[in-house]
C-alpha cells in the first residue's frame, strides 16, 4: 500500500496543512511502533512511505511538501530512535540538493533519492560537532593543478557518509572561494571515508577525507542563492532537524516513565503516587512543553509560512535565532529527560535490557551535533553587543 | 490587499503611536517613593487613558466594552511591555478576576452594577485565603450564616492583595460547617464600606503593604450578593483562579521578555561584562527560555478561547512563569552587583521586574507562594497533566 503524504497545494489552508502533518505523523508513529526500539525502517519502506522525498518537487517525484513536514519524521525518529540515514540523506542531503542552481544531475538525484535508489549525504562542517563553533568553516577546498580541478581536506563525525551512494562535499570554489558543493562517488579514487563507531549504536558517523582526488568539473555544482546565507541555512536546517529528533526522544522517554510509575509499586503504592517522582515527572513535562514551543518556532522560521497565518517573513538572523534557541535548549532537556528517565525507572533502567541506555547516548550525541549548546548561545549573545 | 498579517501590523503600528504619545517619560523615578494617594491617583489616571484608547478591558465581551480580538490583545500586550507602559496594578482583580467571576456566574442585575463602575474605577480584592487555609483554601473557616434576606459573615483572610483601597471584595466563606469541605463554600460580593471590616496592613518581605488582613465581626451581606448557587462557589471561585492565568500571564511574560530583558542586557553592559562569556551563555539561555515562555502564554490563551486548554497547562504556565522570574531576578542581582543592594525602593505602578533587581528577587516569591505554590503547581501537573495516581489519603 502506498502511504506517500498527500501533495500539498498554494491553496492549502492552515487547517489542512495542520490535518496533513497530524496524519504523516500519526502514519510514521505507526509503522516505527512497530519493532522493538530502536527501531530499524528498511529503507524501502521509508521510500514507498515518501519520507524520503518529502522536499523533493513532485515534477521529480516528490511530495513537494516542506522542512515542516521533515521535522515531523524527525520528530517521530527521534522518538523510536530509530536507526537509518535519514539526517544524513533526507535532511542534509536534500536539502542541500534543493538549494543548488538547476541541473539535470541533480534533478537526477533528487528523483533517485525519493525512490530510494540513491543515498546521498552532505558533508557540511569540518567536525560533526563543527569543532565547537557553530559553522565552522568550509571542510574542503578544490584547488587547480595542470592535471587539472583536485580536492582536498577532511570532515570527522559525518552523519550518514559511510552509507552513502554520493557524498555533497562542502568546498570552496578555486576562483572566488565561495562556497560549492562537490558532487562525489564515494568510491573515487582519493576519497577515503572510515566509518567512526560511537556509543550510541543508532547513528552512523564517519571520517571523509579528499587527498587530491581528481574532480570534473561538472561536478562541481554552484549554490542557487547567496553562498554563505545558504551554508548557514543549511545548518540551521541541521541543527533543528537534530533538535526535533531530541524532542522526539524526550516525548517517549517522559511516556515512558510516566507510565512505568502508573504500574510499578514499592511500599503497597504504585512509585508514582509518591511526591518526589511526581514533581520530578512535571519537571519533565515542563523541559518537553518548552523543547516543543522553541522546535515549533524553529521549524516555522525555516520551513516558512506557506499558507501566510503568521506575521510577516523572518529575516535570515531571525530563522538562525530561532534555530539557535531551539537547538540549545531542546538538545540539553533531551539529556536531562533521558537522565531523569533512567532514574526514576531505578535499577531496571539501569540494564542493557530496558533501553532507557539508547535514548540517553542519543540525547547526549544530538547534543554535540551541529552545534553544542554553548555554541549556539555563544551565536545568540553575538546580537547582545 | 488586506490580509490577516498585514491588519495585525496596521494596529501594531497604532499601539504603537499611542504609545509614544501617552506612556510618561520618566514615570518610573517619578514613581519611586510616593506617598500611597499619589500612586491611587496615578493609577487611576493610566486607567482612564488606556480606557480612552479601548485598550483598558479589550479581553472582555463587546456588549461590556471590549470584543478586541484574541491576536490584537497579544499584539497590544507585547507593544505596551516593549514601551514600558506602567502596569495596570490597582484595577488588577477587578478587570480580570472580578470581571470573570460575574461573567461566568453572575446574575444580569450583578453585572451590570458592577462592569460599568469597573470601568469608571470601582476597585476590587480577592478575599479568599485565611490563616489556616492556604494551600489547604477549601479547608476554610470564615463563615457566613443566613438570616433571612442576609447573610452574616465572620472570619479573617490573609494576603488580601490591595484591600486598603478597594471598594469590593470577592470573598468565600462557608455556609454549610457540616458538608465536605468543597460542597460548603459559598461566593459573595462584599462591600468593603460594610460596618464590621477591619482592615490592617501586612508588611510583606520587601517591606511593601499592599498585603493586608480582613477581619470580619457580624458584616452583613445581603443575599443578592451569592454568586452562583449557595454552597457552590467553590465552582465559581475555580473560575476566578483560571483567570488569573491565561491573558495576566501573557501580560507579565511580555514584560518580563519586553523591557525586563533589555534591562538585564544594560545591566551586564554597564558592569562591562558583555565580553565575558560565562555571562552571556546565562544571557542567552534567559533569552531562549524567555522566548518560550512568551509562546507558550500565546497557546495557553489561543487554546483557552478554542475551549482546548489542557487540565494542566495554567499550571504550567503560572510554575514556569514564577520560577523564571526568580532565575531572571537573581541572576540580574548577582550582575548588579553590591549596587542592586543600594536601591532601596522600587517604583510603584511596574510589575515584577521594574529594574530595582534585589527587590524584585525578593519579591518573585509572591509568585511561586501565592495562587498556588510552586510545589502544588507539580502536583496537580502531574496529577492532572500526566495522569499520576493521587497520594493515598
Amino acid at each position: 500500500m502506498n502511504a506517500a503524504p498527500r501533495q500539498l497545494g498554494d491553496e492549502t489552508s492552515p487547517e489542512d496543512l495542520a490535518e496533513a502533518r497530524a496524519e504523516l505523523r500519526a502514519i510514521a508513529r505507526g509503522l516505527l511502533g512497530k519493532t522493538r526500539v530502536p527501531a530499524a525502517p528498511g529503507w524501502g519502506l521509508m521510500a514507498s512511505s515518501g519520507w524520503l522525498g518529502l522536499e523533493v518537487p513532485p515534477a521529480l517525484d516528490g511530495a513537494g511538501a516542506t522542512f515542516a513536514e521533515v521535522a515531523v519524521i524527525a520528530e517521530e525518529l527521534g522518538r523510536a530512535v530509530a536507526r537509518g540515514s535519514y539526517l544524513g540523506s533526507a535532511v542534509l542531503g536534500v536539502g542541500t540538493l534543493r538549494e543548488l542552481a538547476r541541473h539535470p544531475a541533480t534533478d537526477d538525484l533528487l528523483r533517485r533519492t525519493a525512490a530510494g535508489d540513491a543515498v546521498p549525504a552532505a558533508v557540511l562542517v569540518p567536525g560533526g560537532s563543527a569543532g565547537g563553533r557553530h559553522g565552522g568553516g568550509v571542510p574542503f577546498w578544490l584547488a587547480r593543478t595542470a592535471d587539472g580541478l583536485r580536492l582536498n581536506g577532511q570532515a570527522v563525525f559525518v552523519p550518514d557518509a559511510a552509507e552513502a551512494t554520493t557524498l555533497l562535499v562542502l568546498a570552496r570554489a578555486v576562483d572566488d572561494g565561495a562556497p560549492v558543493i562537490v558532487e562525489l562517488d564515494p568510491q573515487a579514487a582519493g576519497i577515503v571515508i572510515e566509518p567512526q563507531p560511537v556509543l550510541d549504536e543508532t547513528r552512523r558517523l564517519a571520517m571523509v577525507r579528499a587527498e587530491g582526488a581528481e574532480i570534473a568539473t561538472e561536478s562541481v555544482r554552484r549554490f542557487a542563492g547567496d553562498p554563505r546565507a545558504t551554508v548557514r541555512r543549511l545548518l540551521d536546517r541541521a541543527a533543528v532537524a537534530v533538535a526535533c529528533d531530541s524532542l522526539g526522544l524526550s516525548e517517549a522517554m517522559l511516556d515512558a516513565t510516566v507510565g512505568y510509575a502508573r504500574v510499578r509499586e514499592q511500599f503497597g503504592r504504585p512509585v508514582g503516587s509518591f511526591q518526589a517522582v511526581k514533581h520530578a515527572c512535571a519537571d519533565m513535562l515542563i523541559r518537553v512543553r518548552v523543547a516543543r514551543e522553541l522546535v515549533a518556532a524553529a521549524v516555522t522560521a525555516l520551513a516558512g509560512d506557506p499558507a501566510g497565518i503568521g506575521t510577516v517573513d523572518l529575516s535570515p538572523a531571525d530563522v538562525s535565532t530561532a534555530a539557535s534557541m531551539a537547538k540549545a535548549y531542546a538538545c540539553e532537556a533531551a539529556v536531562e529527560v533521558a537522565g531523569k528517565a533512567m532514574q526514576l525507572h531505578g535499577g531496571i533502567g539501569y540494564t542493557w535490557e530496558s533501553g532507557i541506555h539508547l535514548y540517553l547516548k542519543r540525547a547526549a550525541l544530538n547534543r554535540s551535533l551541529f552545534g553544542a549548546p554553548a555554541a549556539h548561545r555563544r551565536r545568540l549573545a553575538e546580537r547582545y553587543k | 490587499m488586506t490580509s490577516p498579517a498585514r491588519d495585525l501590523e496596521e494596529f501594531r503600528a497604532s499601539v504603537r503611536a499611542w504609545c509614544r504619545a501617552h506612556v510618561p517619560v520618566g514615570w518610573r523615578a517619578a514613581q519611586t517613593g510616593i506617598p500611597d494617594a499619589e500612586y491611587v491617583a496615578f493609577q487611576q489616571w493610566w486607567f482612564a487613558e488606556l480606557r480612552a484608547a479601548g485598550y483598558a478591558v479589550p479581553h472582555w465581551p463587546a456588549e461590556w466594552g471590549g470584543g478586541m480580538p484574541l491576536a490584537r490583545q497579544v499584539v497590544l500586550y507585547s507593544e505596551l511591555a516593549a514601551h514600558d507602559a506602567p502596569r495596570l496594578v490597582l484595577a488588577f482583580v477587578a478587570i480580570h478576576h472580578a470581571a470573570a467571576t460575574l461573567l461566568a456566574a453572575g446574575t444580569d442585575e450583578q453585572r451590570r452594577r458592577h462592569l460599568p463602575a469597573i470601568l469608571d474605577g470601582e476597585t476590587w480584592v480577592q478575599g479568599f485565603s485565611e490563616p489556616e487555609a492556604g494551600s489547604d483554601l477549601a479547608a476554610l473557616r470564615t463563615t457566613a450564616r443566613r438570616d433571612g434576606d442576609r447573610y452574616i459573615v465572620n472570619g479573617q483572610k490573609l494576603w488580601a492583595s490591595g484591600a486598603l483601597q478597594a471598594d469590593w471584595c470577592l470573598l468565600l466563606a462557608r455556609t454549610d460547617p457540616d458538608a465536605p469541605k468543597r460542597r460548603g463554600i459559598s461566593y459573595f460580593l462584599l462591600d468593603m464600606r460594610s460596618p464590621g471590616i477591619d482592615v490592617r496592613p501586612i508588611k510583606n518581605a520587601v517591606g511593601e503593604s499592599h498585603f493586608c488582613e480582613i477581619f470580619l465581626s457580624d458584616v452583613a451581606v445581603p443575599a443578592a450578593g451569592l454568586v452562583g448557587p449557595e454552597n457552590g462557589g467553590w465552582r465559581v471561585a475555580q473560575e476566578t483562579l483560571g483567570a488569573e492565568r491565561g491573558l495576566t500571564m501573557l501580560e507579565l511574560a511580555e514584560r518580563l521578555g519586553n523591557a525586563g530583558f533589555r534591562w538585564l542586557v544594560a545591566a551586564c553592559s554597564r558592569q562591562g561584562l558583555l565580553d565575558d562569556s560565562l555571562v552571556t551563555d546565562r544571557l542567552a539561555a534567559l533569552e531562549t527560555e524567555l522566548t518560550a515562555l512568551r509562546g507558550l502564554c500565546r497557546g495557553l490563551v489561543e487554546r483557552h478561547e478554542a475551549g482546548r486548554a489542557g487540565p494542566a497547562d495554567a499550571s504550567i504556565v503560572k510554575l514556569y512563569y514564577s520560577e523564571l522570574l526568580q532565575r531572571m531576578t537573581d541572576f540580574g542581582t548577582e550582575i548588579a552587583g553590591l549596587s542592586a543592594h543600594a536601591v532601596l525602593r522600587k517604583p510603584a505602578s511596574s510589575g515584577w521586574e521594574s529594574g530595582a533587581w534585589m527587590l524584585d528577587f525578593i519579591g518573585s516569591w509572591e509568585w511561586t507562594i501565592p495562587g498556588g505554590t510552586s510545589e502544588i503547581q507539580r502536583t496537580i501537573i502531574a496529577e492532572r497533566g500526566l495522569g499520576l495516581p493521587r497520594e493515598p489519603a
